[in-house]
């Protein structure tokens, strides 16, 4: 990274000792569109808003929630580009790992593994960090994660959480509604209604996506099953 | 809360503002409109259609050399908008990729891949602070073997999107503005129709009614799917028929 370019650092400390890049980078995740992960007794939920600046836009043409292997998946809150960055070097992590150890990456793994790598661009010459924060969902053996990985490359398991515009709002609304026997379905019920808390405007089936872990491994929901969901609150 | 070293470099280099913005990101959208140039791209049900404006600065030019429509593979064609040194860099760049995955895997690299790459390097631009993000934006259009008409768009943000139409430019709010309109209510665009509204559009936001010389067009079709510029004659019909129809 720092070869031809500067060989210091742009991430310094401020004289209180902070390191103000990285909380002008989690400005920028504030900023970003709200999504919500939540664990359930049998799997994990991703939710997050989707929504278009214009008709204009073709929906289906990007995701924001993406597979990173058959059992792991994840969803940003932030920056989208920087999103792609970090989406592939994790496809790329999880092979990686598989080509040495003949097994999929443990999810905790990958997130220590991406996080590092985000860590990096807070250290690393020339570079910025990056614009966005990571809810990673995975299963390995019997039991599902839900992991969070910051801009500054810190790391967190969760049961559920919010990030995003208005994620305090939702971190307390998961806080009344959480507890640990939900099932999946209920989750996904759960989650849709967080986004719903600070969604302006009508919710359907094209501004929203949502995914789910579960011993059979990582899907995006279509648009017809998250269809069925919002027709069931409503 | 103290600032540190790094006061007042956020609007020199991609680093973070206070708020979270990348000021450099945002200056090279305004570059984009600098050339003072507006492209338009609508997608039909078959066919896809680029237009922009042809603005000749000087009469001594060989007006046929200059040109923003640019074939990325023969079935894949592109136009830019905005500096044209950054542009021209982004196309070569779209033909290496391009041959590099044909080399690779062994068939033709698909429009929404390519635009895929394309933004995956604007990014880098974004976060590395020895590269500045390229003042321009492409659109490319294709003809995909599964999805049929394709339009997409990447910008200095690194950000890509597929579309049912859109524009860049100088005028872009606008043109926006009247493709949302008049693509409300879902019409089925057919070639011609696609074409017009395409022309309809640069003409309303610019307020101009224009001569073939002064706009180039190129279109994909599900029956021609190579990426070919129209000639002077073919706009002309398109300019006429739209005359006819007001």
């Amino acid at each position: 990274m720092a070869e031809r370019g500067y060989s210091f650092s742009l991430t310094t400390f401020s004289p209180s000792g902070k390191l103000v890049q990285i909380e002008y980078a989690l400005s920028a995740v504030a900023a970003g569109a709200p999504s919500v992960g939540i664990k359930a007794s049998n799997g994990v939920v991703l939710a997050t808003e989707k929504k278009q600046k214009s008709i204009l836009y073709d929906e289906t043409s990007v995701h924001k929630v993406e597979p990173i292997t058959k059992h792991i998946g994840m969803v940003y809150s932030g920056m989208g580009p920087d999103y792609r960055v970090l989406l592939k070097k994790a496809r790329k992590l999880a092979q990686q790992y598989f080509l040495v150890y003949q097994e999929p990456i443990p999810t905790a793994q990958l997130v220590q593994r991406i996080s590092s790598v985000m860590q990096e661009y807070t250290q690393s010459g020339g570079v910025r960090p990056f614009g966005v924060s990571l809810l990673i969902a995975g299963w390995d053996d019997a039991c599902p994660f839900l992991f969070q990985s910051d801009p500054s490359g810190a790391y967190f398991a969760w049961k559920a959480t919010a990030m995003g515009k208005n994620y305090m709002s939702g971190k307390t609304f998961l806080e009344k509604r959480y507890n640990m026997d939900l099932e999946v379905d209920d989750a996904i019920h759960t989650a849709i209604l967080t986004l719903k808390e600070s969604f302006e405007g009508q919710m359907t089936e094209d501004n929203i996506e949502v995914g789910i872990c579960t011993e059979t491994g990582f899907r995006r929901l279509t648009t017809a099953e998250v269809k069925d969901y919002l027709a069931a609150i409503v | 809360m103290s600032r540190g070293s790094n006061a007042g470099f956020d609007r020199h280099i991609t680093i973070f503002s206070p708020e979270g913005r990348l000021y450099q990101v945002e200056y090279a959208f305004k570059a984009i409109a600098q050339g003072g140039l507006t492209s338009v791209s609508v997608r039909g049900i078959d066919c896809a259609v680029v237009v922009t404006q042809k603005k000749v600065p000087d009469k001594l030019l060989d007006s046929a050399t200059l040109t923003n429509l640019h074939h990325l593979t023969p079935r894949i064609g592109c136009v830019m908008t905005g500096h044209s040194a950054d542009s021209r860099s982004q196309v070569h760049r779209a033909r290496v990729e391009a041959a590099d995955w044909k080399y690779k895997f062994g068939y033709d690299i698909t429009a929404d891949m390519l635009c895929r790459r394309l933004a995956d390097i604007s990014q880098v631009y974004t976060q590395n602070a020895e590269m500045r993000p390229l003042g321009c934006c492409m659109i490319l259009v294709a003809i995909d073997p599964q999805l049929g008409p394709i339009l997409f768009k990447c910008d200095p943000a690194g950000y890509f999107c597929g579309f049912r139409a859109t524009s860049v430019g100088a005028k872009h709010h606008e043109a926006n503005s009247y493709l949302e309109k008049k693509l409300k209510k879902h019409p089925e665009l057919s070639y011609e129709k696609t074409v017009e509204l395409a022309i309809c559009c640069l003409s309303s936001v610019l307020s101009m009614d224009f001569k073939p010389s002064e706009l180039e067009v190129g279109v994909v079709t599900k029956e021609s799917p190579k990426f070919r510029t129209l000639s002077e004659s073919e706009i002309d019909v398109h300019l006429v028929s739209i005359a006819e129809r007001e």
